[in-house]
């Protein structure tokens, strides 16, 4: 067969139908210029800027609103843009949230609203009784207080998932030090979320949702005159002014390279981030050439410098890409990927050769022409969805660009020759005045020292906090776990502490849990028992979707989805390094390995950092030093399978007593981008034995 | 598990448009007998070209599962003058993205190209119908890609096999009884031969549809597809040619009784040899004979209950009816019917069973219609302690309901709202456009259905709805499955 293939190789170039030579590859007629009708644009006498881009090809029309207010400084409430965007649609001062879901789907529309605009969706015909429910949350959205408590709920939930992110860190450590002072450099924290009130929402809608400044898009399947009609009918009554402007210090530019880490404990990859702020605007003279330079360097797709070094060369990543990020008021370059801890200081060494090999000499001729048919491709279909002619015309009057611009796009990105690329990549581009942002294990700091300027590594928190180095803990390990079961026992002595611990046979918490992504309570049951059994449930909807069963010698996990799994020789081992109630004060005896890390502050508390390892997995738990009470637990998967998320966060508060020892009533679980928050219902202490849970 | 369900669905149902826009478009036969259908859409410079096959999993042997969807993945392998793995190069260095897809009826190849590339995509899907690479390297390759397809999709999904459980009872000894992705035994046990056989019977210029849409100037498309497919020889003659290439001296000598050398390697076609004009000639006039199954005739096999056991956790029951041919006018009252019981949350099985009685997690009800038969499904995943009895007894107390009463007003317009939105936004893209012309086309004879389909289901009025309740949903031939879990049976 193979002796076929070549000779049937060999015969085919020379094969002709007629006059045609199949064997040659038709060339691309010339480009063609687009054709993107230019937009009727009109102002009302509030001072909404009308654009309207009619297009008949199906019988849908579409509203986009965006106000001309742009970020502000949030300070000590930083967030409450965010919240404000996600409270808009829950409700008007004539509608219910129900009322208006309803309304809306009675017409098949779709409704949307963020912090600074909102939109409508739907079929020509119905344009009136959308724009009745959309104008009537513009005018008179009320904010009812249910729905401010369970959207602040939902962004508590938030908080924590991007603990566990090392994308979100990534980026919060990035804004917050490219764009100190500014808007963009504000990261909402659990307490400045704290500080958002509901009449703060109520004012930041007032003030921001005003017709002075903003632009009303308008795409599809409507007249001029019908535009008009409309935009008089339902939005003449809008009033407001526009707040002052207000200009904030653009991203700093670094002289000398600056190294900042955010910690995670046990990662096993780097996620590394090389970013520098661009002086580039929408639309300007650089904007295309910029772009294409980006794309040449680090685009989406196979063919880039960063994906054939790093990925199809070195190896070291399934990924690497530069982002150019060109905002209302500020703009910069981040090459980024996630590396094998090993690999995480060759990777910065190879991030930086690339930007100083893209600032030093020419692209080639085949790395310019691919980069040019990927883009061109792209903005080409891009333009089939009307939702892009729009952001078009949005950017020419919200910009000033020329009318023209997106219609010489394809003509002037052609015309980028490399000459141009190197310019703009030494105009732009540098690879030694970068922020380096690596989010990873602690084992990788040394390594990063060789990047920094001046040596000094800043570390910062999940939220771009910076982080004070661990104090030496003044007591040890053993100590802390002695001071840990009185607090819980509430006894001087251990004797005492026995006594009390004696009474308890077992202990049964019910649980009743909520989770963000899933609309209905999940109840969950936790038993442990004497000498060493524990189960745990969970349950949605009456249905146990998750359960671990652990009888002191045998057990199992099970789950809706995958099964039933029973417990390897190995995980049992572990189980029986953690026995009776307050298993720390055994772990002398048990085996666990256990190591007092020292005092870190976190949010303004100070907290013992024990690190644990009981052969299975790895674990972090942080303690009061003013009680000793036990904040919280960090626990790294390395085992699960790569959909298992990389670490599960626990945190306890709200302890009370329970037959004289304290139960936390509120724990909260964090596991990749899911949040689980818990409230014990109920405690009961001897009621049930292992044979319950059968 | 929700999303899961959407999925399979959306694989399953194609939805019919009720675009208000007239579509308008050329159509024309080349004398190979390809269909041609051009579409101008000059709002944005891309194109999409496409070419449909006129075979699906209908058109297979029962002991050859499998093979038309195994097409549309070993057609990406290369042709004549592509090399391995060159297809999707040609595509993305230009700017493009390209896909394809299989049905019971048909299988779909399709580029997504800048309008300028237009050339390029006909060049693409002539080296395809022409002399695609049909060898063992490029079969071995794919069977592996297909079997791990059919993991992902199949095998690893809870209740995924419904379909080919209810089709297998609902049409009895006819084609339609497995699912495209076919059997994996049978693709290992197939011979190149068999590969090579079904190329050349369904992939030949008569079974083809090409339909192109977007900016595209008419005259000089039809210029291009003169140049790359009329060209491609008609009947038998393409296959002259294809075993030419493919088979050694001894094979094509016994096989056709002639040397090779007879004919042109430089100019097959234009062979000067007395003989091979005589064979090419007559190859030509010998036209491909398509197997066309024709409506599948025995009843159901309606007897008992039939349990299966998959890896899942809750129960659930799916009950298939049979419903007439895609192209019967009872399908649009039977596609409304189905958006009154499950079209959205507020509709009533998801109210009934899921909400108020909670004997269900989830409910589903669609009409799968196909090119020679069709089939109405219910499903329903149980909750907990629920018992799939209680289920069927809810399910056909909301059956009855229809059938014995008119739905609300209220509960036509919002669906009829609901419906034609979504219909109109399929038809914002020209690679949708394309499709359904194509479809309408092959299925319904005439493209210009795409323009006649919201009328037909404007027509629909409450009473049709409650009439194809009466006709369709009828107790004594439908098929009931149970789902459970396979601990059960071990337990058994």
């Amino acid at each position: 067969m193979k002796k076929l293939i070549i000779a049937l190789g060999l015969i085919t170039p020379a094969l002709l139908f007629g006059q045609l030579d199949r064997s040659v590859v038709p060339s691309a007629a010339p480009a063609k210029a687009i054709s993107i009708a230019d937009p009727v644009v009109f102002k009302t006498a509030n001072g909404i800027t009308v654009i309207l881009s009619e297009n008949h090809k199906i019988p849908k029309v579409t509203f986009s609103l965006a106000v001309g207010n742009g970020d502000r400084i949030e300070g000590k409430k930083a967030g409450l843009s965010n919240i404000a965007g996600d409270l808009i649609l829950s409700g008007t001062s004539n509608r219910s949230k129900d009322e208006i879901d309803a309304k809306k789907d009675y017409i098949g529309a779709s409704i949307n609203a963020g912090a600074r605009n909102m939109s409508l969706s739907c079929l020509t015909k119905h344009m009136d009784t959308g724009l009745e429910i959309f104008s009537d949350i513009l005018l008179n959205a009320n904010f009812p207080a249910s729905e401010f408590d369970r959207i602040v709920k939902q962004a508590e939930s938030g908080l924590m998932a991007v603990k566990s992110s090392p994308e979100s860190m990534g980026n919060n450590a990035l804004m917050t030090s490219l764009f100190a002072g500014h808007p963009y450099g504000e990261v909402m924290t659990e307490s400045t979320l704290k500080n958002i009130t509901r009449d703060d929402v109520v004012n930041y809608f007032k003030q921001t949702f005003v017709p002075e400044g903003s632009y009303l898009v308008i795409v599809g399947d409507i007249t001029k005159e019908k535009a008009e009609e409309v935009v008089n009918k339902y939005f003449a009554s809008w009033s407001g002014s526009i707040l002052a402007k207000v200009d904030y210090p653009s991203a700093k530019n670094l002289k000398g390279n600056r190294v900042i880490f955010v910690k995670k404990p046990g990662a096993v990859q780097s996620y590394i981030q090389v970013a520098f702020p661009v002086d580039v605007k929408v639309g300007d003279a650089n904007y295309i050439p910029v772009s294409l330079t980006n794309h040449i360097f680090g685009g989406n797709g196979f063919g880039t410098r960063l994906m054939q070094n790093l990925r199809e060369d070195k190896a070291y990543t399934y990924g690497a890409y530069s982002s150019l990020s060109i905002q209302q008021q500020g703009a910069y370059v981040a090459a980024s990927g996630s590396f094998r801890n090993d690999v995480t200081d060759s990777a910065i060494v190879e991030l930086i050769a690339e930007l100083n090999k893209l600032t030093n000499s020419y692209v080639t001729d085949e790395e310019l022409s691919l980069a040019k048919a990927v883009l061109t491709g792209r903005f080409a279909r891009s333009l089939e969805s009307p939702a892009t002619i729009a952001r078009f015309a949005l950017e020419i009057e919200r910009y000033g660009l020329d009318k023209n611009f997106y219609k010489d796009y394809l003509k002037n990105l052609d015309a980028v020759d490399k000459e141009k690329v190197l310019d703009m990549a030494q105009k732009f581009y540098t690879d030694k005045n970068c922020y380096i942002i690596v989010v990873g294990n602690e084992s990788v700091l040394d390594k990063l020292k060789q990047f920094d300027a001046d040596g000094r590594i800043e570390v910062v928190d999940a939220f771009g906090e910076p982080v004070q180095d661990m104090k030496k803990a003044d007591i040890s390990a053993d100590e802390l776990f002695q001071r840990y079961a009185m607090f819980l026992t509430n006894t001087k002595d251990a004797k005492t502490r026995n006594k009390v611990l004696k009474k308890f046979k077992s202990v049964t918490q019910n649980i009743s849990m909520s989770v963000s992504q899933i609309p209905f309570p999940l109840k969950s049951v936790s038993f442990w028992g004497l000498p060493n059994s524990e189960v745990m449930t969970i349950e949605a909807q009456g249905m146990v979707v998750q359960k671990t069963y652990f009888d002191g010698k045998t057990g199992y996990s099970s789950n809706m989805q995958t099964g039933k799994t029973d417990l390897t020789t190995e995980e049992i081992a572990a189980k029986n390094k953690s026995t009776g109630l307050i298993p720390e004060i055994s772990y002398a005896i048990s085996g666990m390995k256990y190591e007092m890390l020292g005092i870190e502050n976190q949010n303004g508390t100070d907290m013992y950092v024990v690190q644990l390892n009981d052969g299975e997995s790895e674990s972090f738990e942080y303690f009061s030093t003013s009680d000793y009470r036990k904040i919280k637990t960090i626990t790294i998967n390395t085992k699960g399978g790569e959909d298992a998320p990389g670490e599960i966060t626990k945190t306890y508060s709200d302890y009370k007593e329970v037959n004289g020892v304290k139960f936390p009533h509120k724990i909260v679980m964090s596991a990749g981008a899911m949040t689980f928050s818990g409230e014990v219902e109920s405690i009961e202490i001897n009621k049930k034995t292992i044979e319950n849970f059968k | 598990m929700k999303k899961l369900f959407l999925g399979i669905i959306a694989g399953c149902v194609s939805l019919s448009s009720m675009a208000q826009q007239k579509i308008e478009f050329v159509e024309y036969d080349l004398p190979n007998g390809i269909h041609v259908i051009l579409h101008q859409e000059k709002s944005t410079p891309i194109v999409a070209v496409s070419v449909l096959y006129h075979v699906g999993s209908k058109n297979e042997k029962p002991d050859r599962t499998g093979f038309a969807h195994f097409f549309e993945h070993l057609l990406f392998e290369g042709s004549a003058n592509i090399g391995r793995g060159e297809y999707s190069q040609y595509v993305e260095k230009n700017g493009g993205a390209l896909n394809a897809n299989t049905s019971m009826d048909r299988t779909f190849y399709f580029e997504l190209l800048p309008s300028n590339q237009l050339e390029l995509g006909l060049w693409l899907e002539s080296e395809r119908m022409l002399h695609a690479k049909v060898d063992s390297v490029g079969i071995e390759t794919q069977r592996s890609v297909v079997k791990e397809e059919k993991r992902q999709r199949i095998d690893n999904q809870p209740y995924a096999t419904f379909i080919k459980e209810l089709f297998d009872r609902l049409f009895p000894n006819s084609t339609y009884g497995w699912q495209p992705i076919g059997s994996m035994e049978h693709l290992d046990a197939a011979q190149e031969e068999d590969y090579v056989n079904f190329y050349q019977t369904y992939y030949v210029p008569a079974n083809a549809t090409i339909s192109i849409a977007g900016d595209i100037d008419i005259a000089q498309t039809k210029k291009w597809i003169d140049k790359y497919f009329k060209s491609i020889p008609k009947g038998q003659a393409i296959n002259l040619y294809r075993d030419f290439l493919s088979l050694k001296d001894d094979a094509f000598k016994s096989k056709y009784g002639v040397d090779k050398s007879i004919f042109d390697s430089k100019d097959f076609f234009n062979s000067k040899n007395a003989k091979a004009k005589a064979m090419i000639t007559e190859y030509t006039n010998k036209p491909t004979v398509i197997n066309r199954p024709a409506k599948p005739t025995e009843k159901p096999k309606t007897a008992e209950v039939v349990t299966i056991y998959d890896n899942i956790q809750l129960p659930a029951l799916f009950v298939g009816y049979v419903l007439p041919e895609q192209t019967n006018e009872d399908m649009y009252a039977l596609e409304f019917l189905n958006s009154v019981l499950s079209g959205s949350s507020s509709s009533r099985i998801n109210k009934e069973l899921v909400e108020k009685k909670q004997l269900a997690t989830m409910a589903f009800s669609f009409a799968y219609g196909l090119e020679n038969a069709g089939a109405e499904i219910l499903a329903a995943i149980a909750s907990k302690d629920a018992s799939l009895d209680e289920i069927l007894k809810e399910l056909d107390a909301q059956i009855e309901k229809v059938q014995n009463e008119l739905i609300t007003q209220e509960e036509f317009e919002k669906v009829r709202n609901q419906f034609e939105n979504q219909a109109v936004t399929s038809y914002s893209t020209i690679s949708g456009i394309g499709e359904a012309l194509a479809d309408a086309h092959v299925y319904r004879g005439s493209a210009n259905y795409v323009n006649d389909e919201l009328g037909k289901y404007l027509k629909v009025t409450r009473e049709d709805i409650q009439r194809v309740a009466k006709k369709y949903f009828t107790k004594d031939a439908r098929v009931i499955l149970h789902y459970l879990p396979k601990e059960d049976k071990e337990s058994k």
